[in-house]
């Protein structure tokens, strides 16, 4: 009876929700708490993706609100995009898009995907998300914490 | 010996390259309208034997000694009217082909007698004829495999075949002789009088002979060797000819001289037909699901087929030497509604295959694709021939395999160690040489005409012209009758079982009605209902789809999801090869594939990979294994010999007169 044990030592791991923040837009599927999100890299340096896996897992569980990944934008109501857009990804960036049907979202996440961060103008760097594809939500920070993600997801998910 | 490459190259494509401005056209309409013709002359004779009395010929003159003599019955008759069919499609198609490719006079000209002689084999009625007949059959079909002898695999395909299909005549002209002359007489009619008074010594040598020479017709372990060979090298229609119609004639011979002329035999005849029935359907089926090469892939179908027949034959002989008729009788049955259904599909098999390879030049899987947009008849046909291969419901083989499964499964087995134990075994054969034959046909059908195009050449593809697509209709036709109407054969069949052997003219046949009933067993299934009640169900189901759809918005059309990338190209598609890969690894202790891969890196660092080269061939693990020592051996053998020809004609003019010394003194 060891892991009994182990789930009483533990107690609780997740934290604790928030009070749901005020909805920016209205969840594209027209049903609160549900959204699919397919994420893309446009060019990050996967700090982006650091604090995304965190906040999907156990602690964050972003999946109470209401959001999950996906593995293919056909399945998907909203596209994750984060970094800055490079040359190599911008056509992928698109074809995703027009891959999510309609209606969809798009959230930016961190500040190279807002703003272009402090990769803005390198050699191989088209611009921000928003300069390729239009976006919804915006997560500013570099990178933005798991709580931050978490709050702009519900700003979608509505719950 | 030169190995089966796994990639065969590209054949050169029929119709390029000078045209013979010399050659009437009305040549290729002539040699196809009457090979149609005496196909039509076979299936009217055929079928007037079955229904009607059977008619005898002698001609004393044309043979000396003996003379010719003909005996139909409806044993004979059902073959060929078989044939007959099968030349009837062969003939109006044989017309297009022709002028598509570039067919010389002399195989035009060979390919009515090739029919014809196959028209005789089964009519005739002693030794003598029959073995007449039997070699202008061989002859003939040896010409028409070199039609094309300008390229090297077919003179290969050619040496193979020859050799092999004498070595076959050798041994049923061995068990003839040894027959006739115990049995007292040339005709077939003296043997089967004096039958009972052979010695067992006598009907096994003759057993064993006949097994091995109409077993290498048939394409049977282990002598199947020339059939995958000479198949996909030969023009598509003598193609269609050789795997419908000839190896039909190798079943018939088993049947003529093993159970009917010789039966009842012991149980171990059946036994060894089952075994090798056995082994060539897996082996063959085994060979074809991972075949790249669309005729080799029929033509080790063929094998499988034969497999089959053997299996069912000698299931029937089994169970009528273990006093079973009614289940011995659905087994015989099985075993020719399976070779007449066989004859149907691989007929438009091999025809859709030709008009594939007229279209494109191509014969490997790995090359085509596409072919459903620009040859949709075709496409279609060899879809309805894959599906009679596959053994499914609905297609052409899926009767006779479903009454073979009936047979072997409610085989009486109480108290008898050896029925108990090779029934199962050959449900077990049955059931993996149809899930395999599945894969392969899906792989031929799908990777070969679905999907995007994966060369130039597939890309021109053009369809076929009008007397080819005739030709392969009335094939489809066949396949149709027996995928959904076998009550159309149910008359033609009872004739036939009535006169056979092992089942005796009392028992109770299948009754091949709109639904078929099995007599004494628990089974009954209808074809033609079961075809219906899927149309049905197909209406209904689009009818409710589209009265459920009236209120949703149009269909948006989105680009194809590439995962990201831009555009999908005809090489990230499955191919034939990697298709069969996962049944290729399950299969490795069998199949013994020879891969090698090669990976190149740059110059400038060890973590980049400029180039992989992945090659992998499947050489054929039988013939590498039995034929390989036996080739070495006589060549061996051929070496020493020569020592004694030098040349020299004095040497010779000596030989000679040492022969007729020693001939003088022992003849003393």
């Amino acid at each position: 009876m060891g892991w009994i044990a182990k789930i009483a030592r533990v107690g609780r791991m997740v934290e604790p929700a928030q009070n749901a923040p005020e909805a920016t837009i209205a969840p594209p599927t027209g049903v609160a708490g549900s959204l699919q999100i397919r994420h893309v890299d446009a060019g990050s340096c996967n700090g982006c993706e650091l604090e995304i896996s965190g906040a999907f897992s156990p602690v964050y569980d972003a999946e109470r609100f209401g959001a999950r990944l996906v593995a293919s934008p056909r399945h998907a109501d909203a596209l994750l995009a984060t970094g800055v857009v490079t040359r190599n990804m911008r056509q992928p960036l698109l074809n995703t898009l027009h891959a999510v049907p309609e209606p969809r979202v798009v959230i930016a996440v961190g500040d190279c995907a807002c703003n272009g961060g402090v990769f803005a103008k390198g050699y191989g760097v088209v611009g921000s998300v928003g300069d390729v594809v239009p976006v919804d939500v915006e997560v500013p920070g570099c990178p933005p914490t798991p709580s931050q993600i978490i709050t702009a997801l519900r700003t979608v998910t509505g719950r | 010996m030169t190995t089966a490459v796994h990639t065969p190259p590209a054949v050169p494509a029929l119709g390029e390259g000078p045209r013979d401005a010399r050659r009437p056209r009305g040549e290729a309409a002539l040699s196809g309208g009457l090979t149609a013709v005496l196909g039509a002359v076979g299936l009217a004779l055929g079928l007037s034997v079955i229904f009607g009395e059977p008619r005898h010929l002698r001609i004393g003159w044309l043979l000396p000694l003996v003379g010719v003599r003909f005996d139909l019955d409806p044993l004979g008759g059902v073959f060929i009217a078989a044939t007959g069919a099968v030349s009837i499609a062969v003939g109006i198609y044989a017309v297009g082909y022709a002028r598509r490719g570039r067919w010389a006079r002399f195989p035009l000209a060979t390919l009515p007698v090739f029919v014809t002689s196959m028209l005789l084999v089964p009519a005739a009625g002693s030794v003598t004829t029959f073995l007449l007949a039997w070699e202008v059959m061989a002859a003939t079909s040896l010409a028409l495999v070199l039609s094309e002898h300008h390229r090297g695999a077919v003179r290969s395909a050619g040496i193979f075949y020859a050799i092999m299909t004498q070595l076959g005549f050798v041994a049923i002209l061995l068990a003839l002789v040894v027959l006739s002359g115990a049995g007292g007489g040339d005709a077939f009619e003296t043997i089967a009088a004096h039958a009972d008074g052979l010695t067992s010594g006598t009907r096994t040598t003759v057993f064993l002979l006949t097994l091995m020479g109409f077993g290498s017709k048939a394409g049977l372990l282990p002598l199947h060797a020339w059939l995958p060979r000479a198949h996909p090298e030969a023009p598509s229609p003598v193609s269609a000819l050789m795997s419908a119609a000839m190896v039909n004639m190798g079943i018939y011979g088993i049947i003529r001289i093993d159970l009917q002329l010789l039966g009842p035999g012991p149980h171990w005849w059946g036994l060894t037909l089952m075994i090798f029935g056995a082994i060539s359907a897996v082996f063959g089926v085994l060979q074809a699901s991972v075949a790249t090469d669309l005729k080799q892939l029929l033509a080790y179908s063929t094998t499988e087929n034969m497999g089959l027949v053997t299996l069912a034959l000698g299931a029937a002989a089994l169970l009528s030497s273990f006093g079973a008729p009614t289940v011995a009788a659905i087994a015989m049955t099985a075993a020719l509604l399976h070779l007449l259904s066989h004859a149907a599909f691989k007929t438009l098999g091999f025809l859709a295959a030709g008009s594939v390879l007229a279209a494109t030049g191509l014969r490997d899987l790995d090359k085509l694709g596409g072919l459903a947009r620009r040859m949709p008849a075709t496409t279609v046909l060899f879809g309805i021939a894959a599906l009679g291969a596959s053994g499914l419901p609905l297609g052409a083989g899926f009767v006779s395999e479903w009454l073979l499964l009936q047979s072997l499964i409610h085989s009486p087995h109480d108290d008898n160690t050896l029925l108990a134990l090779a029934m199962p075994l050959s449900v077990g054969a049955v059931a993996l040489t149809t899930g395999l034959g599945i894969a392969a046909m899906a792989k031929a059908f799908g990777v070969g005409f679905l999907a995007r195009p994966r060369s130039p050449a597939a890309r021109a593809a053009r369809e076929a012209p009008a007397s080819m697509l005739t030709g392969m209709t009335l094939a489809a036709a066949a396949c149709a009758v027996f995928a959904f109407a076998p009550v159309l054969l149910a008359s033609t069949l009872q004739q036939v079982l009535a006169v056979l052997p092992t089942v005796g003219g009392d028992a109770a046949g299948p009754q091949l009605g709109t639904i078929l009933r099995l007599p004494g067993v628990a089974g009954s299934i209808s074809p033609g209902v079961l075809a219906a009640a899927l149309v049905v169900a197909v209406v209904l189901a689009l009818g409710i789809a589209r009265w459920g759809a009236r209120h949703r918005p149009a269909a948006a059309v989105a680009p194809l999801w590439a995962c990201g990338a831009d555009a999908l190209s005809p090489r990230m598609q499955y191919t034939a090869t990697s298709f069969a890969e996962p049944l290729q690894r399950v299969f490795d202790d069998v199949l013994r594939p020879d891969t090698d891969m090669e990976v190149t890196h740059f110059a400038e660092s060890q973590y980049l990979v400029e180039k992989v080269t992945y090659r992998t061939s499947l050489a054929d693990p039988v013939e590498q294994r039995f034929y390989a020592p036996v080739v070495r051996a006589v060549t061996t053998w051929a070496q020493w010999v020569r020592r004694a020809h030098t040349g020299s004609v004095h040497l010779y003019l000596a030989y000679g007169a040492l022969g007729l010394l020693i001939v003088l003194l022992v003849a003393r």
